[in-house]
């Protein structure tokens, strides 16, 4: 902790006085820890929302015809370009600005989190107001993307510092955060349209408006209420193991030095292969579900299907951070890995038998461990390279996600349809995609026996540039 | 110390309860459809 204080401006009188300064956020030692993931939660509740963004695809494909699309209108595909370049622009500014995150503390970061997030949404309602696509990009992708960055990684940073006991359980708290906004996104973005259409709008623009601003205060109430502990805090009754654990560290590297290392390389292939596997899944949940089992799974209880999966999506993140602080963080991934394998390869035989209810159990658990995987990387991190740039190296490690993001649903889309077109059944098309999947964690699972402890040559040492 | 366990509570309460009901929107639509 107190090797981090250089990077606050403590130190800086004149600094004291900005409402947003770190130096603000210092709390007191007898400050109650368990006050400050409700923080973290605003955050990652707000840009969870993300992953709800599909609510408005179709409707935005109906911004001039309102019911059906007129000619004029966007179509489908150039509006799904609005996600991928928001999850691009997350990976990106989580890399750019995590050393930034860490200088200027978490408030400071959330609010222009919240800025750029809430900003995102108003400026797309500009873009639908005069039907600018480009508009759209720029104000959900690009500013929105920045937001997600920003807002992702500086309530793990923090909650870590928190809780250097339990630093699973904490980064589980705030990353089932961002799992659960989508559930609350969803019918919410659902009902905004419903109130706000007239037979001349989809209501799509107003909806943006609101939830602009709803999503703004909210992150800003975070940004209130966030706290930093004193460089010197540590939790009642809880003293650093004098015999720590090979894989977890007492000492930090500098993430200038902790991105050039092997182990950060192993991480980003650990998650990134982690990622590929789930999001590919998730992103066509709907179709592999109707198709696998047709004629018997119709495309309502399909979405059902996809909803259940962001439970376990959301439940996952918390339930499994929060196991690896007993079962190590290397061991967890081990886990992951290997019963992924075996699910995924399971799957193809599970679709033959037609058992549905085992089918949803499956995919289930892969997406547990999906959710799982994000939310316990940073705790790995923390582990393996100590607490002083953790969220700035959890930024660069997050360019794994914008990869997986377009790996994964590429992948399995791609497999699918060359299956279809040399003739394979539909109910069949999925199995090779699934043994690939399978390759995948195989991958991962070598990566993450690759890991081990980091040279202590390369520990930053006090009053190092 | 009340005042902490009050804010403790309002604060969880804020964050807790809209998570709440997208978690309830989300089952009461996976069981209705799943029927």
């Amino acid at each position: 902790m107190s090797a981090a204080a250089p990077l606050g401006s403590a130190g800086n009188p004149s600094a004291r006085l900005g409402l947003l300064n770190r130096a603000r956020t210092v709390a007191p030692h007898d400050y109650n820890r368990f006050l400050v993931p409700p923080a973290a939660l605003a955050v990652h509740l707000s840009i969870g929302q993300a992953y709800a963004f599909s609510t408005f695809n179709l409707p935005l494909t109906k911004l001039l015809g309102v019911t059906q699309s007129a000619p004029a209108d966007w179509s489908l595909k150039a509006v799904g370009w609005t996600f991928s370049i928001a999850i691009l622009f997350l990976g990106l500014s989580a890399a750019v600005f995590g050393r930034w995150v860490e200088r200027a503390g978490p408030r400071k970061a959330m609010a222009v989190a919240a800025g750029c997030f809430g900003g995102g949404f108003l400026v797309s309602a500009l873009g639908i107001h005069l039907h600018e696509i480009e508009l759209l990009y720029l104000g959900y992708g690009v500013l929105g993307g920045c937001g997600l960055g920003i807002g992702y990684i500086s309530p793990v940073s923090t909650l870590i510092k928190w809780f250097p006991d339990r630093p699973g359980m904490a980064t589980g708290m705030a990353i089932m955060g961002f799992g659960g906004g989508a559930l609350i996104a969803a019918p919410l973005s659902i009902f905004l349209m419903d109130h706000f259409k007239t037979p001349e709008s989809n209501g799509v623009f107003e909806s943006f408006v609101a939830m602009g601003l709803i999503y703004s205060v909210f992150m800003l109430f975070g940004a209130a209420i966030v706290r930093v502990p004193p460089g010197d805090w540590r939790p009642i009754g809880w003293t650093p193991s004098l015999t720590p654990k090979k894989l977890v560290t007492t000492a930090n590297v500098h993430v200038d030095v902790a991105w050039k290392t092997r182990q950060f390389w192993l991480l980003w292939g650990v998650l990134c292969m982690n990622v590929t596997a789930g999001i590919g899944v998730l992103s066509q949940a709907s179709p592999m579900i109707q198709e696998m089992f047709a004629g018997r799974v119709s495309a309502a209880a399909a979405a059902s299907f996809v909803g259940l999966l962001s439970l376990f999506n959301m439940g996952g993140r918390f339930v499994w951070a929060s196991a690896s602080d007993y079962l190590g963080r290397k061991n967890t991934y081990f886990v992951f890995f290997l019963l992924g394998i075996l699910l995924y390869a399971l799957v193809p035989s599970i679709g033959r038998a037609g058992s549905t209810a085992l089918f949803v159990l499956a995919f289930g658990v892969i997406l547990s461990m999906y959710g799982g995987g994000f939310a316990t990387i940073p705790a790995y991190l923390r582990d393996i390279f100590g607490t002083m740039h953790v969220g700035a190296i959890h930024g660069r490690l997050l360019t794994a996600w914008a990869a997986a993001g377009v790996l994964g649903p590429v992948l399995v889309s791609y497999i699918r349809d060359f299956q279809i077109h040399n003739g394979v059944p539909k109910a069949q098309a999925y199995s090779v995609t699934m043994y690939i999947m399978c390759g995948l964690l195989v991958i991962g699972l070598f990566c993450n026996l690759g890991i081990r402890a980091v040279s202590p040559e390369l520990h930053h040492r006090e009053g190092e540039a | 110390m009340i005042l902490v366990r009050l804010k403790l509570a309002l604060l969880w309460l804020i964050v807790g309860l809209p998570l709440a009901w997208g978690v309830a929107k989300t089952v009461q639509n996976a069981i209705k459809l799943f029927q």
